[in-house]
């Protein structure tokens, strides 16, 4: 495994001068490097440690160039990899070549801020909506996306034949197996899925450039509401990438606060996703028993934050609501009731017969493919990939708290499905142990509503894995910019990969085996 | 005959759900309403799957400019009578995201909206209400049932 | 005066609005079942405990607008329905509801076979209402119920045999009159038969020309108002006609203990709670099992089930030949 020091040295002397380190800056380093250098850098990192991959690509609009930032993960430490282009010709090589799970971040940089990656072109929009005009590019600074004039919308794309025996399915916008407006695709030969698009857009709702016309503490609120199910996720992933400029001194009793919330929220997420696993599959049964359990968690995160979905615990500077001493042994005997039910649903999960028929040995995502498309999250998990950012980067009171990191090695839908099982476990011990460490003293320190000049990134694992934030500051009380990877924009070229092959039929439980949230995706 | 109408049509609501960009927190609050802590099939209430098949439609999210035009296409599939119940602020207004340069803000501005359910998001009582608050409006006043016998 | 009986006997009782009433009754009682199971309440608000809620449902969607969407065909569109629906309640009166057929008192030698042609013509029928509603779900919905009626008829067709071989007739009033019914001569078949009309009424875990995730609302998806009220109907009738067929066949029929000059009352109640228990049995499976996949579900059939049938037939027809019969059991 690559240490830290390893990295940069290695990258040193490969390089020497042409590149430039900043140590401490956006993660364990940042490397700039120009002139076309960002893809061999990559390359580099990439044949050091097999665990590298790209988490992200952030857009940045520096005037008279843009820049492309490449947030780059490796075993343990995180790097971003800087290059810029100039705004008039804004060409860049392409990285799809050597981390085909690039792909994705290319195609949204060259929709919303207009680079052009060679090798990795693209026709049409990618998140903006159809009637958006061409060449316009909203989250540009020079832009104002509300005075842009709107094109009529193109031709709808017809249920064609795709050519000779293939058949062209459209699922979506609107489909019972998406709860959410998203587009897919699917070229069948008989039963037999030969090709799946994506047209994901349709909950792009601009929160990246609206969080740059809001100050830090609106911007907590809006980034939030960037999905309704992780929001403390979004909250935290925000708030800690502001804190690593800012550098407040938050309280014990805070961190320990925060992991109760993010806890509490991947456990009323994961029971969400099995029981909705089992709506896709015709097993409504599991579905009304899993959320009928979800239902006291969601008690409990009303108890500790206020609300029973949009709580807003988390803050710059600690939590606005503490658990008081009497709320403890409350919240412990609905956890408790919660395990004593555990062994009935894992014996459901692992056992049943039509479950183990409907999700064995399907969608199977192999080691190899998990780590080239780096996927994050459960799915990586679930393909014995050993990545969670609890254990990797902990945050928080993580690092104080044990736990065991879940991994199947199947890569299948139900080893996908297990390792969330498992997590739920884990979940309640983690709670059980946070609640019985729970320190004394304040629980938030009052910080600066302006933010010095800098740029920071946070990743901590949402319950669908990996989440992402950069912000960069500019001294005001509003950020330069910030900028959301969702762990769903990194998981679904995953399942475009693994849903080919397999019959139709398989679809919508290889697709909720991702636990998809669009909003996210689209933000 | 009106009387038995109305009384069906209150009680069998079949409603259909359209996402128009919302950031998930009502729509898991409506799926919420299937299950056993709410179960609002004691209503009658059932989620069906083909705006065909809709009596009531339950539109969350902010309406983005990909979603408006399917919003609206299946507003026209859906039979007569037909209601619109715009939930959570985002519906009703366009919530946090108004202004944005993707989105519409608010149902209202694509389809006729029969209830607004405000909240952010609202609670499943919430939604209750408001669609029990619809269905009690459905029952005609006693002055019409005149003029039609 | 005898028209006059026969009239009543179709139209009301224990005919047509009979049936009806049972076929809605029979929908309260699985809805509200697979809730109780699920922990939930099920239907409540309309009449005591909800026992009206199909009733409302089908008024309502009788006054619904009635949309023909363009591209449909429109013969088949309109009329399919409604002629499905009629065909199943023609089947359901051939069998002995109140211990007689309700067109002539004993049947007809071989209405069997009848019966389960008649289930089959309106099984196609549902197909040709999906195929010709001209929707892409719609189709694939109707072709998977047409794949999977096509393969399932053909052990359900074996396993119904079981009991008139038992019997020894084709006549459906002398297999529910048989002395011994055939759930005890046959048990292993009563299980398969049970299994495989969960396949032939499209439910859990076969109901994958319903599957929401995957072909939204199948063969219905088109359809509103009155065509849906009825298409909506056939299916629980198909319910409450599979259920009856295994009461007639396996379950004795009409007959339990009875007290002399009651038997009018008592055969029908009886009929009619042992069609409760075979439709409480078919719920119950529904609601505890995953939905199979199309091709598992196809493969069930020709590897396991077809097989099954054919040996449970043979194990019949010996069974009657060198033990039954010798032992004079079963006529």
């Amino acid at each position: 495994m690559a240490s830290n020091i390893d990295m940069i040295s290695l990258l040193q002397s490969k390089f020497g001068e042409k590149i430039q380190i900043q140590p401490g800056v956006s993660g364990t380093a940042s490397i700039v490097a120009n002139n076309g250098l960002h893809h061999d850098v990559l390359a580099e990192m990439i044949a050091a440690d097999e665990k590298t991959g790209i988490v992200a690509m952030t857009g940045l609009d520096f005037g008279q160039t843009l820049g492309v930032y490449y947030h780059v993960r490796t075993a343990k430490p995180f790097f971003t990899i800087k290059a810029e282009v100039p705004k008039a010709d804004p060409k860049i090589r392409s990285v799809v070549d050597i981390h085909p799970g690039a792909r994705f971040h290319e195609l949204e940089v060259t929709d919303l801020f207009g680079v052009v990656f060679v090798g990795n072109e693209y026709d049409g929009h990618f998140v903006l909506s159809e009637n958006w005009p061409d060449g316009v590019y909203p989250l540009r600074k020079d832009v104002d996306p509300t005075k842009v004039k709107l094109v009529p919308t193109p031709e709808r794309e017809a249920n064609l034949p795709a050519e000779g025996r293939q058949v062209k399915i459209i699922i979506g916008p609107q489909h019972p197996a998406l709860l959410e407006p998203e587009k897919f695709s699917v070229t069948v030969d008989g039963e037999t899925v030969t090709k799946v698009e994506p047209r994901i857009g349709y909950v792009h709702r601009g929160i990246e450039k609206s969080t740059e016309s809001r100050t830090y503490l609106q911007d907590i609120y809006l980034v939030e509401r960037v999905c309704g199910i992780c929001n403390p996720a979004h909250a935290y992933g925000f708030v800690g990438a502001v804190e690593k400029i800012l550098k407040p001194d938050v309280p014990e009793r805070a961190r320990y606060l925060r992991v109760i919330a993010l806890e509490l929220n991947r456990l009323h997420s994961h029971l969400l996703v099995l029981g909705h696993a089992g709506l896709e599959i015709g097993y409504e049964t599991v579905f009304q028993y899993f959320w009928r359990d979800r239902e006291p968690i969601m008690d409990l995160i009303e108890l500790t934050s206020g609300n029973r979905v949009y709580g807003s615990l988390i803050t710059v500077g600690g939590v606005r609501r503490d658990i008081t001493a009497e709320q403890i042994p409350k919240i412990k005997s609905v956890l408790n009731d919660l395990r004593g039910k555990i062994p009935f649903y894992r014996k459901i999960y692992l056992d049943e017969p039509t479950i183990r028929l409907r999700m064995k040995e399907v969608g199977i995502l192999s080691r190899e493919d998990a780590l080239k498309l780096s996927v994050v999250g459960p799915i990586a998990r679930g393909s014995g990939v050993d990545i969670d950012v609890r254990k990797d980067i902990p945050y928080e009171a993580y690092g104080e708290i044990p736990f065991k990191e879940i991994v199947y090695p199947d890569g299948d839908v139900w080893a996908r499905m297990n390792v969330r099982m498992d997590e739920v476990e884990e979940s309640l011990n983690i709670l059980d142990y946070a609640l019985d460490h729970l320190p004394s003293g304040p629980i938030r320190v009052d910080v600066a509503r302006s933010v010095p000049v800098g740029e920071a990134v946070c990743s901590l694992e949402a319950p669908r894995g990996e989440l992402f934030y950069f912000v960069k500051s500019n001294g005001t009380d509003m950020p330069e910019r910030v900028k959301i990877r969702t762990p769903t924009f990194a998981n679904i070229p995953s399942f475009l990969k693994t849903a080919i092959g397999e019959s139709i039929a398989d679809i919508p439980s290889n697709f909720v085996s991702l636990d998809p949230c669009f909003s996210c995706t689209d933000r | 005959m009106t009387d038995t109408k109305t009384w069906a049509r209150v009680k069998s609501p079949w409603v259909l759900h359209f996402n128009s960009g919302a950031c998930n927190g009502c729509d898991i609050e409506i799926v919420a309403l299937l299950t056993p802590k709410y179960d609002v099939e004691r209503f009658g209430i059932k989620l069906e799957p083909s705006p065909r098949h809709a009596d009531v439609l339950l539109v969350t999210g902010c309406v983005t400019q990909q979603c408006a035009e399917r919003l609206k296409r299946v507003y026209d599939q859906m039979p007569q009578p037909k209601f619109v119940v715009a939930i959570g602020a985002c519906a009703c207004s366009g919530g946090v995201f108004a202004g944005n340069y993707n989105t519409l803000g608010g149902v209202d501005k694509v389809i006729p909206v029969t209830a607004y359910i405000p909240g952010c998001p609202p609670r499943p009582e919430a939604i209750i209400d408001g669609v029990v608050k619809l269905l009690n409006a459905i029952n005609p006043p006693k002055q019409k049932k005149a003029v039609e016998a | 005066m005898i028209d006059l009986i026969l009239i009543f006997r179709i139209l009301v009782f224990p005919g047509f609005t009979f049936i009806l009433f049972l076929t809605l009754f029979c929908d309260w009682v699985e809805r509200k079942l697979e809730a109780r199971i699920q922990n939930r309440v099920g239907p409540m608000v309309a009449g005591p405990g909800g026992i009206l809620q199909p009733l409302a449902d089908f008024i309502k969607l009788l006054t619904k607008e009635d949309i023909e969407p363009r591209g449909v065909k429109k013969a088949v569109f309109r009329f399919a329905p409604m002629v499905a629906f009629s065909i199943m309640v023609f089947a359901m009166c051939f069998l002995p509801i109140d211990g007689a057929s309700v067109l002539s008192s004993g049947g007809f030698s071989g209405d069997l076979i009848v019966i389960l042609a008649f289930a089959t013509i309106a099984n196609f029928l549902l197909f040709m209402a999906g195929w010709a509603s001209a929707n892409p779900y719609g189709t694939i919905g109707s072709a998977r119920v047409l794949t999977q009626f096509l393969g399932y008829d053909i052990p359900l067709y074996l396993l119904a045999l079981t009991p008139a071989f038992l019997v020894g007739s084709l006549s459906v009033f002398e297999i529910a009159g048989a002395a011994w019914p055939a759930i005890i001569l046959a048990p292993w078949a009563f299980v398969l038969f049970i299994i495989t009309l969960q396949a032939e009424l499209e439910k859990d875990p076969f109901d994958v020309p319903h599957s929401e995730s995957e072909v939204v609302g199948g063969l219905e998806t088109e359809y509103t108002g009155a065509k849906l009220a009825f298409l909506h109907l056939t299916r629980d009738v198909q319910v409450v006609f599979g259920s009856a067929l295994v009461v007639t066949l396996f379950l004795g029929g009409a007959n339990g203990p009875m007290i002399a000059g009651l038997e009018w009352l008592l055969q029908p109640i009886y009929f009619v709670i042992k069609l409760l228990i075979v439709v409480v049995i078919s719920e119950y499976i529904t609601t505890v099992v995953a939905r199979l996949r199309i091709d598992q579900v196809l493969t069930g059939n020709w590897k396991i089930l077809l097989p099954a049938a054919i040996i449970s037939l043979m194990i019949t027809v010996a069974l009657v030949t060198w033990v039954y019969n010798p032992l004079s059991i079963g006529v």
